[in-house]
């Protein structure tokens, strides 16, 4: 099918192009001036204009003609070889008077071809065009959506990525996301009277229980409080209830049994199928970081919760440590005061009774450091003064304070350390308070008689053995570190209670602590401050035989690299 | 014979304390909170102060800055009582002044010990 239009004075031709091209499939138009030519072009709009090189004027007739029409194939009918050349630049094609009328027709219908295909190919190119424009819409969403954790802006980046890809005139979500209550937001071209407005509120109210079926929607809306977001763009023009036979598209904003809302968007031209595509592939998308963005509140809403929890904790702390130690400082005084005979003589059974009371109230003391400790070592505020030490003085400071203890109990305490040992960076005191700790755990658990080592050697990580149920620990440790054991003749420990030692939980609860007194917090304690020195600590018993306690601290490289700096300087 | 002010809210503490340091010699003067801490040690210059952290009105920290930057008392020893709560290791990061620092439950014997250490 082609429509074609023959501009000549000549009669004789414009009978034989007639006699070629006023049959089906085409559609054959003459003009024989100018002004019939222009005024067919323009009701007509042919594919092909056929100019007769003789035409009067012809010249000024293509210049007109060119800017009416974009797409229309110009062909000139040639009588002689005598062409202007200015005319030429306006044609597509040459026939000449003298070609038979099969020739004339196949490159007509070949012209034809061409021009539809060419038309077919910028159909094409607009679609594709199209499309891209889509795609960026989305992909450009789909970042947006990406980077917020807001749920009211991912709600607003949804609804202006729809606005972007399929220009509505209006849409109404019904939006369950971004506070307590729902909301309904509507996005409008146009001013929305009352009236319509109503209808609004009832059809997407109903929108959104049809979703439900037979069951109970999430959330329970009152029609008459429902709250309205009105955003119109351009108030001066209304719409009116004719916004119903628009076109329309209804989508649920849900993931799983998340349900964050619906949406209804209005366009008065019909939507096609790559539009209900963008519309649904939009809906679906903004789902997923909605999820998040409730996730990510949730989490925050949690963290305030622990926030809080962690502070009453301090503060229970807090009054654990002063109000309890201030009543104890009375009680242990007074029980000094006495015991002491400033108050007159106390008779043997009386002393056995201040001694007993005594004793607990040094034990209670020392719960209450243990806890106090823990409690600042867990909330990372336990304060730490590294410096470069020499092991051997810890031994020797735990040594001279426990000896009196151990003696007492009939028990031997000696050391047997390595001369010349590498320093380490530590903190004195804290090793001190683990090394104690060990210590006095011995001479607990120990049997008159019996002998209580120190031992101090240096080793390389890979010779350090220990029970399997500490191989972690130890397997994280690389270089050189100082070993520091405590081997007693005690009751020990069944291996697997092993690791339960150094359990705070499981040592609250051990009968045997509260026997031989303290909090079962000592090792816990000395775990962790341990780990604070990127050491270790295990142990190894045999139950009835005794028990081997080894704590691990690397060799300093702070001195060395301060030795070498100043040899560089 | 020497002066001794124990300025602490517990009555208890505060009569061990004196009973203690009585017995060896010295004489005490109590006070139950920080403003009458501070005004009795201005009134009668004690040679030694004992000292509880956490006191209504004005706590120890603070009468302990005062004196020790009032150079009419600024030679005074202060032993601090401590029970190394929250509240005072917020404060501790201050510059107190303070001698001697005696963490609760304390020993008797250690207090009459420090307190001769400067007084002997």
């Amino acid at each position: 099918m082609g429509k074609i239009l023959f501009v000549s004075n000549r009669l004789e031709k414009i009978q034989q192009y007639a006699g070629i091209f006023d049959k089906k499939p085409y559609e054959f138009f003459t003009a024989s001036d100018e002004n019939s030519a222009l005024e067919t072009v323009d009701i007509n709009n042919p594919d092909i204009i056929i100019f007769d090189s003789d035409f009067n004027n012809l010249k000024h007739l293509l210049k007109n003609l060119k800017s009416m029409t974009t797409s229309t194939s110009f062909i000139l009918l040639v009588k002689d070889e005598k062409i202007e050349y200015d005319i030429t630049k306006y044609i597509n094609v040459f026939l000449t008077d003298e070609m038979s009328e099969t020739l004339i027709s196949s490159i007509i219908s070949a012209n034809l071809k061409t021009k539809h295909s060419l038309e077919q190919l910028s159909d094409t190119n607009k679609n594709l065009a199209d499309s891209l424009y889509r795609l960026n819409v989305l992909y450009s969403t789909s970042s947006q959506f990406a980077g917020s954790l807001d749920k009211e802006k991912l709600v607003d980046y949804m609804i202006e990525g729809l606005d972007k890809s399929l220009s509505f005139d209006l849409t109404c979500t019904l939006a369950f996301c971004t506070e307590k209550e729902p909301v309904l937001l509507l996005n409008s071209l146009y001013e929305i009277s009352d009236e319509l407005l109503s209808a609004l509120k009832l059809r997407t109210v109903l929108n959104y229980k049809s979703l439900f079926e037979d069951k109970n929607p999430p959330f329970e809306i009152d029609i008459d409080t429902l709250k309205i977001v009105k955003t119109v763009k351009y108030p001066a023009n209304r719409f009116t209830f004719t916004l119903f036979q628009y076109d329309n598209m209804f989508a649920p904003i849900s993931l799983g049994d998340n349900f964050f809302g619906c949406i209804e968007i209005f366009k008065e031209t019909p939507f096609t199928s790559d539009d209900a595509t963008c519309f649904q592939t939009i809906a679906q998308q903004v789902s997923l970081p909605l999820k998040s963005a409730t996730l990510y509140q949730e989490i925050k809403e949690t963290n305030l919760k622990l926030e809080k929890l962690e502070r009453l904790k301090s503060e229970f702390i807090s009054i654990v440590s002063h109000e309890l130690r201030t009543p104890l400082t009375a009680i242990k005084n007074s029980l000094d005061i006495l015991s002491g005979g400033k108050c007159g003589e106390i008779n043997d059974s009386g002393q056995k009774f201040l001694s007993m009371a005594q004793r607990n109230v040094q034990r209670l003391a020392g719960i209450i450091n243990d806890l106090l400790d823990l409690s600042k070592i867990e909330a990372g505020k336990m304060d730490y003064h590294f410096a470069n030490m020499d092991i051997h003085s810890v031994i020797d400071y735990v040594k001279s304070s426990l000896s009196v203890v151990a003696k007492e109990k009939g028990l031997n305490l000696i050391s047997e350390e390595t001369p010349d040992l590498p320093e380490i960076y530590a903190d004195s005191q804290r090793l001190e308070q683990v090394l104690t700790n060990l210590v006095s755990n011995a001479i607990k658990f120990t049997p008159e008689g019996k002998t209580i080592i120190i031992r101090s050697h240096l080793a390389d990580a890979s010779q350090l053995n220990a029970p399997n149920c500490f191989k972690n620990d130890i397997n994280k440790l690389s270089g050189k570190y100082i070993v520091v054991g405590v081997e007693d003749q005690g009751i020990g420990i069944a291996e697997k209670d092993l690791l339960r030692a150094f359990d705070k939980f499981a040592q609250i609860e051990n009968s045997l602590s509260r026997k031989v007194g303290g909090s079962g917090l000592g090792l816990p304690i000395a775990k962790q401050l341990l780990q604070a020195h990127n050491g270790a600590i295990w142990c190894d018993s045999e139950l009835n035989k005794g028990s081997r306690f080894y704590f691990a601290i690397p060799v300093s490289t702070v001195g060395a690299e301060a030795e070498k700096n100043l040899i560089l300087n | 014979m020497k002066k001794i002010l124990i300025v602490d809210d517990e009555q208890d503490i505060v009569e061990s304390l004196k009973f203690v340091l009585e017995a060896a010699d010295f004489i005490c003067y109590c006070a139950y909170n920080g403003e009458d801490g501070l005004k009795l040690a201005k009134d009668i210059m004690p040679d030694l102060i004992i000292l509880d952290v956490m006191m209504p009105k004005i706590n120890g920290y603070k009468i302990s800055r005062l004196l020790k930057y009032d150079n009419k008392y600024k030679n005074i020893p202060i032993l601090m009582i401590t029970a190394r709560s929250q509240e005072e290791d917020k404060l501790i990061g201050e510059e107190t002044g303070a001698d001697e620092y005696i963490t609760k439950p304390f020993d008797l014997e250690d207090v009459v010990k420090t307190v001769k250490k400067y007084l002997g």
